[in-house]
């Protein structure tokens, strides 16, 4: 009964935050505040597939989200030196595409990179990071280079959406398409091969799970996400330009699923919230507290993001809200039940 | 002409690429002793070039009149006490108690230690970039000419001084018995320790050399260009590429791979695009990890079951 | 309870963000910058720049017996950081705008959330010309454009009789914008630009690409970009036995170039930037206070007192009256030289003016 409630509660708040958040002062910019919550919400939960539950460390994943976004300018637009061939797609039809080219990209690093060990997979993607922004600012045939790419607002039978709270709903419809999806995912076979891979990848390879397969599943699903999530945002923010995509952002996102927990889907949610909304919140707080505009709070939040990550990992590296199973995994000489022997991971 | 065009950039290259070969010897040793890639390293790195920034400046409002020579050696020297220290820190408070812990909880923790201290630094000096003080970097922008290549001081010593260092690691690691600890440890910990090497106090001495060597780079790229508290980062990535080129955990390796990465950019820049530099170094990464993940002069790692 | 501790939590903590307190209603006049990253500096010029123009107006009564409120952002300089921004000045009430930096935050910004929300925008620094080229009411600019500015860059040089150049540019919206316009113009005017290439802006070593500039034998090597890179280059040229001079544009305008580019290489170096003597009663004050003025100090301050004096025709704080009063500016005495605003937002008689370092300093040549 009261897990019902609570999953009521779930669908129920974030369908009615617009009306709640319009209503308060500064009630645009609150919504603009919550919909950059959701943004990294889903991103948060994009690389957690990727690191939490299958244990790759993507240190590019910035840039799939990159890709989703200038695959959305471009064939909404049309680059600038191919204006009529590429472009003039809808967006409706340009969300999927945006999908699969990120889809694909995933594919294309993964595919050749994911056999190396951890700290090698870290780096490689690293660089594929930095070379999907140098191509996106240099390609100016095709991105526009520095100067960035306008983008049109979706289109709805005739309706162009560019209030804010309409594109709070599409969002929310993305987030929520990306949670089912994960989910369904997580509880499958392939969801459990995921954890085998994570405890004991020889073990996994002798009990039949096609390690490389499974882990290209990981790496190709948290990229599609992230191009879902960017193509959502090139219509929100109206323009696409490369400094958008910069490792720092990967950073950001790697510190929220760090923080909530690696692995656990409400922890992730609950860490992208947290941090997400911090710079909001920081960047009220000198008004709260009276002190002008003069404040700058920018280096102590990074200082956040940093000490957070060592701390979490030297004290509580499952994360705020972690699963039993990966808390058990990371605590193996912790009394308390053994994990769940059907290995199901509770999402 | 072609020639000589080719000689200099050559020139160009052999000098970026000695400071990259002094950061990726500091990646090499610790991932040769803990198969830890210490995202933090960088960060040493740029910290040494700001200490010697700081002495630089200290010395011009004490003793304005000073030599140059001197002047520079007691910032090299300070530079790569204080990055020693530094780099034994971060390995005692963040590296040592989780050694035991997952692969990821490491990784992340480098990272997140990296964040601290290039904020830390933003907070300390600013956001600008800063030029080591004129009056030591003047004398060096002279040089001579060679035909129609024209040698600045400056790159003489910038290559004179790294490969001095490089020189003095080599032999410490060959020819001394604390030379041998090292390579021991980093062979096989287990045995080491029933040899009576402690294991502890080679990994911190590990640290606080390769430190030292970041800082060196650290004050002699400060010579040569401008720092900020965003230099780890680029040019900790690149020289972390240079380690793997050349094969992580192979000392020879890290100088190979630095210098073969400097030669690469400067070739690349000078005869093929400015624009996409970058992407050069990125790419070559990707082919030498997909094609040869050990590097040029690495041993391939045999995973134990 | 998990589940229920991140739904309040979510809830929680979208309510204490409705908490920023409201000033009492005065004559609110937003800056937005970048206060905080590479261009930290350039951002601290705009503030301290505005932040002069505001305390001298409340000094002499304010507006009409009120005070203006300044109300600080920082952007970043990144476009969604600079959206997010825009969005919190036009919440908290705001009459108008000094800013962006960016033109690549400017851009957006003026059109997805100050032009709905009738927010008149002075950028003192944006140059891109696409900025003014959309037809949207509310933006303007104290400074030039970049394609006039490339064109003044480019008539100086050929006026100089110079005809073999080289162009390099840093890859950004700015650097490149002005280099292209160049390299137009140049070559329009009868000019051969024997390389042309692009760096990467934050990147150090240039040697690779100035040896190979060198081996070209030009006149003139310009480059479109920032001081911190257009510092190194020219250490950097001398140091592969350059001789012939660097040529920049207004964002190399700044006294850190010289400590960049150390005193030798910087001698000689040229660069377009606002004229006007009338800065210079202007540099004593800022002076005074923040130290020697940037390259976007003075345009600030004269985008800042702009939009007060708009605010004083306007008579009320309506953002429709004080957007149109802004569009009516004429001849408005500014220490960058008299400020009137064409349909598009732009002045149309900007002229850059020619600076080149003498002695270590920047002095105006013409």
């Amino acid at each position: 009964m009261r897990a019902m409630i609570l999953r009521v509660l779930m669908v129920i708040v974030p369908l009615i935050l617009p009306a709640l958040l319009l209503a308060l002062p500064q009630g645009e910019y609150q919504l603009d505040v919550a919909m950059t919550v959701l943004l990294y919400v889903a991103l948060g939960v994009g690389l957690n597939v990727t690191v939490g539950l299958a244990g790759l460390l993507d240190l590019g994943y910035i840039a799939f989200f990159g890709l989703g976004a200038y695959a959305t300018a471009i064939l909404m637009h049309g680059g600038p030196a191919q204006a009529e061939a590429l472009g003039g797609w809808t967006y409706w039809m340009a969300v999927p595409a945006a999908v699969a080219v990120a889809g694909f990209a995933g594919l294309l690093i993964g595919l050749p990179t994911l056999r190396l060990r951890g700290d090698y997979l870290a780096i490689v993607t690293l660089a594929f990071g930095q070379i999907a922004k140098l191509t996106e600012n240099n390609w100016d045939a095709l991105t526009n280079g520095p100067q960035g790419m306008e983008v049109a607002k979706p289109v709805l039978f005739g309706f162009e959406l560019r209030a804010g709270w309409q594109l709070y709903y599409i969002l929310l419809l993305f987030v929520w398409i990306i949670l089912w999806s994960v989910r369904n995912v997580n509880k499958s076979s392939v969801g459990r091969a995921w954890v085998a891979i994570r405890e004991d990848e020889i073990a996994a390879a002798s009990s039949g799970v096609n390690v490389p397969r499974t882990k290209l599943l990981a790496f190709v699903m948290g990229a599609a996400i992230a191009g879902l999530v960017g193509s959502f945002f090139a219509v929100k923010q109206g323009f696409v330009s490369p400094p958008s995509f910069d490792f720092i952002e990967t950073v950001t996102i790697l510190a929220m699923v760090v923080l909530g927990g690696i692995g656990s889907l409400p922890g992730v949610v609950l860490g992208a919230a947290m941090l997400a909304a911090l710079p909001e919140l920081l960047r009220s707080l000198p008004d709260m507290l009276g002190l002008g505009g003069q404040f700058d709070v920018t280096p102590y939040r990074m200082l956040l993001y940093g000490t957070a990550m060592v701390l979490m990992m030297a004290w509580r590296p499952e994360g705020l809200l972690p699963d039993a199973h990966r808390r058990a995994e990371l605590h193996p000489d912790a009394s308390g039940e053994a994990p769940d022997g059907s290995g199901e991971v509770r999402a | 002409m072609e020639g000589e065009l080719l000689a200099q950039q050559v020139l160009n290259g052999l000098t970026i690429g000695s400071m990259y070969a002094l950061i990726a010897l500091g990646y090499t040793m610790v991932y040769g002793i803990l198969q830890l890639i210490n995202f933090a390293h960088g960060e040493v790195f740029m910290v040494g070039s700001f200490a010697g920034l700081g002495v630089l400046l200290l010395v011009e409002r004490i003793a304005p009149g000073a030599g140059l020579v001197p002047a520079l050696i007691l910032a090299l020297l300070a530079a790569m006490a204080a990055a020693a220290l530094l780099g034994m820190l971060v390995e005692r408070l963040a590296y040592r108690p989780l050694r035991h812990s997952p692969r990821l909880s490491l990784l992340i923790t480098a990272l997140g230690l990296s964040i601290i201290l290039q904020n830390l630094v933003m907070l300390l000096v600013g956001t600008e970039d800063r030029a080591y003080p004129d009056r030591f970097t003047e004398a060096l922008q002279e040089g001579f000419d060679v035909g129609a290549v024209h040698v600045a001081w400056q790159q003489l010593l910038t290559l004179g001084v790294a490969l001095a260092f490089m020189g003095a690691l080599t032999w410490m690691v060959r020819r001394t018995r604390l030379g041998k600890a090292m390579r021991a440890t980093a062979e096989d910990p287990i045995t080491a320790g029933l040899m009576g090497i402690e294991a502890d106090r080679i990994v911190a001495l590990t640290f606080a050399m390769g430190s030292a060597l970041a800082a060196v780079g650290g004050v002699l790229f400060g010579l040569n260009y401008s720092i900020n508290f965003f230099i780890g980062t680029q040019a900790g990535l690149k020289a972390f590429i240079a380690a793997v080129l050349g094969g992580i955990g192979s000392l020879p390796g890290a100088v190979v791979g630095g210098l073969l990465l400097g030669l690469i950019e400067a070739l690349g820049a000078g005869y093929v695009s400015g624009t996409w530099k970058d992407v050069f170094a990125f790419v070559i990464l990707a082919v030498v990890l997909v094609f040869r993940p050990a590097g040029l002069l690495g041993r391939p790692v045999v995973e134990k079951v | 309870m998990n589940r229920l501790l991140h739904a309040a939590l979510l809830v929680g903590l979208s309510g204490v963000m409705a908490w920023p307190v409201e000033a009492a209603a005065s004559w609110k006049l937003g800056v937005a910058a970048p206060l905080t990253g590479p261009l930290a500096k350039m951002g601290a010029d705009i503030r301290q720049g505005v932040q002069v123009a505001v305390d001298e107006v409340n000094a002499a009564g304010g507006i009409r017996g009120q005070k203006v409120a300044l109300v600080i952002e920082d952007d970043k300089g990144d476009p969604r950081e600079g959206m997010v921004v825009a969005s919190k000045l036009v919440q908290s009430g705001v009459l108008g705008v000094v800013g962006h930096l960016n033109s690549g935050i400017s851009i957006p910004a003026s059109k997805e959330v100050y032009a709905p929300a009738s927010v008149a925008m002075v950028t003192p620094a944006s140059t891109n010309p696409q900025l003014t080229e959309r037809g949207l009411k509310n933006v303007f600019r104290t400074i030039g454009r970049d394609d006039q500015q490339g064109k003044d860059a480019a008539d100086y040089v050929l006026g100089r009789g110079i005809r073999k150049v080289a162009v390099l540019d840093n890859k950004n919206a700015y650097g490149q914008g002005l280099a292209d316009v160049f390299r137009r113009t140049f070559v329009r005017g009868g000019g051969t630009i024997i390389l042309s290439d692009s760096v990467t802006s934050g990147d150090k070593d240039f040697t690779p690409i100035l040896t190979r500039i060198k081996a070209k034998q030009p006149e003139l090597l310009f480059f479109g970009g920032e001081y911190q890179d257009a510092g190194l280059l020219a250490k950097q040229a001398r140091r592969v036995g350059i001789r012939f001079p660097l040529m920049g544009g207004d964002g190399i305008l700044d006294g850190t170039f010289v400590t960049l580019a150390g005193l030798k290489a910087a001698e000689g170096t040229l660069a377009t930037g606002p004229g006007g003597t009338s800065q210079k009663g202007f540099n004593v004050v800022y002076s005074k206070r923040f130290g020697e003025p940037g390259a976007y100090s003075a345009y600030s301050y004269d985008a800042a007192h702009v939009l007060m004096a708009a605010m004083g025709r306007a008579g009320k704080p309506d953002r429709k009256a004080v957007l149109a009063a802004v569009a009516t500016t004429r001849n408005h005495p500014g220490v960058t030289g008299r400020i009137t605003f064409n349909a598009k937002g732009d002045q149309p008689n900007f002229k850059f003016s020619v600076w080149t370092v003498a002695d270590g300093q920047f002095r105006l040549v013409q």
